[in-house]
């Protein structure tokens, strides 16, 4: 990589309790990469991703994005997080939340910015719903754009495919990767699905919360880590 | 890509303080005036009769002197105690990730923001602050109005004093819990600094001191009593609580975002169990927040048994053997602060002898968790080779038994702190009954099915009713014992005889506990012929 990575974690391990569920982990994602995260259930993905996002600390080593420790203002500032379980303000609408994140992140073409992606993502119409009125699916699309409005360098998305159907599942593809090549963002998804490894630049595979696989995100290089 | 840093954390600042206001704002105007202003009315009016029948209750001669000289020379100790127990609860609580339950969407969106995390906290901390101290204060006050007409000193003197007093506990209880959440104190960390300042007050009260700063803070609720000196200390005690409280909020950039999403996904069910008065999700889930864990290995490990004579009254204690200390410590300290409020009632302010025996029942709640088990799992205890109602008897036993043990600890309290063997004659005579009766009561809470008043059509008409039930098992327990204790009280002052008293008391106890284990048994039994109908 000729630039510094945008993320970057040395020696990183989580523990609950008696459990580890990350172990020395070694990564390093530069920017402009679309990075699949795969592994078995249980493997410490979602693990993985918290600890980047700072929702979760390590029990060890350390964590930099953009060149700062995980959690801090500046590392905030870089990381757009997206979580496996979509979660709102119960009295905000659609085009409530997206405005108030736009804000939060000093957008300033914010109302265009939310058109654009709410006309995308199959959400025009539904600017005025409220969280309680959504279908799953449209939870999802709603918490993917509150992932997408606002400015990053690195998006963290844990199984942002679960529950959208075919058509929204190729939309949010092609918008994560015109993230990756417009705006020179770094992209991770935890997946299990082989269109989003097809579009990856790489893949990493973790099982037991260690880093078990790194490297091209071809069919055949998966499968054999999968059967490993 | 990320922008150019200037000026964007003031417009995520005002960004957050809009939609916060927008927030209030919206809440606001659902808000039924006429529904509020309705509560507010009936609010004030049984207010104004539950003070006016407390003012008739409460005898308003003057306290005797030896009273008001122990409640000179030991009050603010005693009441440091009281402060020190606070800040100890508020430590703990802290190294659990509290007190602020941050709403979900509030920690995706605003704690994951470009800003610093006290910014965004200092208004839910100030308005948690803010409520805590008003209510605090309101009571305080309303004390202080009771107890002026029993003691010397000014009127307004106590009210204010007490209503000063009042809002400044909670206030330090909810900073000592910001302090040890912001600087990520662990629970061994926060349980040490917490028994640390009970150990000083209690150094205090024990030796008459006046140095642990909770002693110094409860010289202000006395103040009325003080000299020149208490003035002093109250002063100081003040002060070192304005401090706490500054401290507590300036530290609120450290908040661990891994508790506090725990703690935001608990609270909001506990929020609502509360609502419904679903003691037993409530118990459950303020387990879960203190991260309350049965013990992987026992305290003691029974003997394994050849013949399984009573397997019921084993599997109880077994349940006890594997408690967490906190809560064994907790259980402790409420039969020996049960015990000191009956020491101090009995001199100074019988109406008080009611609150040992609804203190005990906050203990009975624990000590159920056999029994109540069984309730959560209807269908596990109907393949129980038993009646529903003589196995809820046969698992009332254990906790009657423990309880019984509770009350002990209490009565060594009272003896202790009253310095008298008179409470050690009553206590001993009426722990069984006792125990038995809390048992009860508190088995009553933990197996109510809450949203048999909710649904009710009667009822959803009349939701006081729903309250009325939940509070009657606290209340049976704070008559319980509160009458016995009243009636021994008013045998000595009169000069009656003790020891028939006290066999009147067993009695009574013996009887009201009887009574209660057959209801007890009776809604099991209902409960199991609706489930086969």
């Amino acid at each position: 990589m000729s630039s510094p990575p945008v993320l970057r974690t040395h020696g990183l391990g989580r523990r609950y309790d008696a459990f580890t569920a990350l172990d020395s982990v070694e990564l390093e994602v530069g920017a402009g990469e679309l990075v699949a995260l795969v592994g078995p259930n249980g493997a410490g993905k979602t693990t993985l991703l918290a600890v980047v996002a700072g929702l979760l600390e390590p029990t060890a080593g350390t964590v930099e994005v953009a060149g700062h420790a995980a959690g801090t203002v500046e590392a905030r500032r870089a990381l757009s997080f997206l979580p496996d379980t979509p979660v709102f303000y119960e009295d905000l609408s659609v085009a409530e939340h997206l405005g108030y994140v736009a804000a939060l992140h000093g957008v300033a073409d914010s109302e265009a910015r939310i058109g654009r992606l709410l006309e995308q993502l199959g959400l025009a119409g539904w600017e005025d719903a409220l969280p309680s009125e959504l279908s799953h699916g449209m939870r999802q699309k709603a918490s993917i754009a509150l992932g997408l409005v606002r400015p990053f360098s690195i998006l963290l998305a844990d199984e942002p495919f679960d529950g959208l159907d075919p058509p929204s599942r190729a939309v949010l593809l092609e918008l994560l990767t015109a993230a990756r090549s417009e705006s020179g963002a770094a992209v991770v998804i935890s997946t299990h699905r082989p269109d989003v490894l097809a579009a990856a630049s790489r893949c990493v595979g973790i099982r037991n919360g260690q880093l078990a696989y790194d490297g091209a995100a071809d069919d055949a290089a998966v499968a054999e880590f999968f059967a490993g | 890509m990320v922008r150019g840093q200037g000026g964007v954390e003031g417009a995520t600042i005002a960004a957050l303080r809009k939609m916060r206001r927008d927030r209030r704002r919206r809440y606001a105007k659902q808000v039924d005036v006429m529904e509020v202003l309705y509560r507010i009315y009936v609010g004030a009016i049984l207010g104004a009769i539950a003070l006016g029948v407390l003012a008739g209750v409460i005898n308003e001669a003057p306290a005797e002197p030896t009273a008001v000289e122990w409640l000179r020379r030991h009050g603010p100790a005693a009441l440091g105690v009281v402060v020190a127990s606070s800040l100890f609860a508020g430590l703990r609580i802290g190294a659990q990730g509290g007190p602020l339950a941050i709403e979900a969407a509030e920690l995706q969106y605003v704690l994951m923001a470009p800003l610093r995390r006290d910014v965004a906290l200092r208004g839910p901390a100030l308005r948690q602050m803010r409520i805590g101290a008003v209510a605090g204060g309101v009571l305080g006050a309303i004390v202080g109005n009771f107890i002026f007409r029993r003691l010397p000193g000014a009127p307004v003197e106590w009210i204010a004093c007490l209503a000063l007093f009042g809002a400044l506990v909670p206030a330090c209880f909810l900073a000592a819990a910001l302090l040890a959440s912001g600087r990520r104190w662990g629970a061994q960390t926060a349980g040490l600094l917490g028994l640390l300042l009970l150990a000083w007050s209690s150094a205090d009260l024990a030796l008459g001191w006046t140095v642990s700063p909770a002693t110094m803070l409860g010289e202000l609720a006395t103040l009325p009593l003080q000299g020149r000196t208490g003035a002093v200390l109250a002063g100081v005690g003040t002060v070192l609580a304005a401090v706490l409280i500054g401290i507590g909020l300036l530290g609120l950039n450290g908040i661990r975002l891994e508790s506090a999403r725990r703690r935001a996904a608990l609270a909001a069910e506990l929020r609502f169990s509360a609502a419904v008065q679903d003691v037993r999700t409530v118990i459950l889930l303020r387990r879960q927040l203190a991260s309350e864990r049965p013990r992987r290995r026992p305290w003691l490990r029974l003997a394994p048994e050849r013949h399984t004579s009573h397997p019921i009254w084993r599997r109880g204690w077994q349940s006890f053997l594997r408690w967490p200390a906190a809560r064994l410590l907790r259980v402790v300290l409420i039969g020996v602060a049960a015990g000191a409020i009956a020491a101090g009632a009995w001199s100074a302010a019988p109406l008080a002898l009611f609150v040992p025996g609804a203190l005990l029942f906050i203990a009975g709640l624990d000590l159920v968790e056999p029994l109540a088990q069984e309730a959560d799992h209807p269908t596990r205890r109907l393949l129980v080779p038993l009646q529903s109602g003589t196995l809820i008897v046969r698992l009332l036993a254990a906790p009657a038994v423990a309880m019984a043990l509770v009350a002990v600890v209490a009565t060594g309290a009272a003896a202790a702190a009253g310095g008298s063997m008179t409470a050690l004659s009553i206590g001993l005579g009426l722990c069984v009954p006792v125990g038995l009766g809390l048992a009860c009561c508190a088995a009553f809470s933990a197996t109510a099915d809450p949203y048999a008043h909710i649904l009710a059509p009667e009822v959803e008409m009349m939701p006081p009713v729903g309250y009325a039930v939940a509070a009657a098992p606290p209340t049976a327990a704070a008559l319980l014992l509160g009458v016995p204790l009243l009636s021994a009280r008013e045998a000595e002052r009169t000069g009656g005889s003790l020891e028939a008293v006290t066999i009147s008391a067993v009695v009574y106890t013996a009887v009201a506990a009887a009574a209660a284990v057959w209801f007890l048994g009776r809604r099991f039994v209902k409960r199991d012929l609706a489930g086969i109908e």
